[in-house]
């Protein structure tokens, strides 16, 4: 079988990826969102303010991968979502497949409850999104 | 029906609209993922319109919900929002015990009235509605009219 995807498949996903990144823009408080690949690259980025994008996909992958050691060293298996909550606002990762991350960067004001919400909702269709066209 | 009560029935069929999008199953995923997040913004801004609604009710002194003990829509003054969230998560986490042991059915509202204030907890599908007030506020009049 063909592994070999339509060029349109793949533009239709990653117009749905910016739609994903941007409905998760529009809540408050929430001031970047980015698709990080593997090796801390950003594929697809969403923000409002100027951020270095490689030293945030390089920091998410670490920030992630010390993570989930911690995760595994207490027996708590793998690392669904991790929140770094920081002086002017929180970090948000979740992983989606094949080492593709997600991360949002909020404001302080941001309604941790309600970006948590709508990750844990989000993650699993852009699981669906990424196994399809990978 | 009075007003909030007509409220709440909107939102529980918002929450029920959302959930059956969610069980929803194909492999038309773009559709779906965009279904998904239409139903789940509808639900969420519905909410938050509540809240912001409710504050105005004579006596209330805010209205937050939430969602798993973290903050989700929050209008006036609460003292600690945080240690709000991890209380209401607990006082579900009892009641729904209770639910098993004394036949209770699904929670629906749970009162914590203290000597100075009193705090009404709704579950809406994922998400717990509070109301907060003064003991001796009559909430069910006070939420009856909408005075926004």
């Amino acid at each position: 079988m063909s592994i070999i995807k339509s060029i349109e498949n793949r533009k239709s996903h990653s117009g749905e990826i910016d739609s994903i990144l941007r409905n998760l823009m529009s809540l408050q408080g929430v001031s970047a969102a980015a698709i990080v690949d593997s090796d801390g690259l950003v594929t697809h980025i969403h923000r409002d303010f100027e951020v270095n994008t490689d030293a945030l996909g390089a920091s998410v992958q670490i920030v992630f991968g010390a993570a989930s050691k911690a995760a595994k060293h207490v027996g708590h298996n793998l690392a669904n979502i991790v929140i770094c909550e920081n002086t002017e606002g929180f970090v948000l990762l979740a992983p989606i497949e094949s080492g593709f991350m997600l991360a949002l960067v909020t404001e302080r004001e941001a309604l941790l409850g309600r970006i948590r919400f709508e990750l844990k909702e989000t993650i699993p269709v852009l699981k669906k999104l990424f196994l399809s066209f990978l | 029906m009075h007003w909030f009560e007509s409220q709440i029935l909107t939102l529980y069929k918002l929450a029920e609209a959302y959930n059956f999008s969610k069980i929803q199953e194909g492999n038309d995923v773009l559709n779906i993922s965009e279904q998904g997040r239409q139903k789940r913004s509808e639900f969420i801004e519905a909410v938050q319109a509540l809240v912001n609604r409710v504050i105005h009710s004579p006596g209330v002194t805010a209205c937050t919900a939430y969602h798993e003990g973290l903050i989700l829509a929050q209008s006036g003054k609460t003292p600690d929002i945080d240690a709000l969230g991890a209380m209401i998560q607990e006082s579900i986490r009892v009641a729904q015990k209770g639910e098993a042991i004394l036949h209770l059915g699904k929670i629906q509202q749970i009162v914590i009235v203290g000597d100075l204030n009193k705090i009404a907890m709704i579950t809406i599908g994922p998400i717990i509605l509070c109301v907060l007030s003064p003991k001796h506020t009559n909430l069910a009049l006070s939420l009856s009219q909408y005075n926004g």
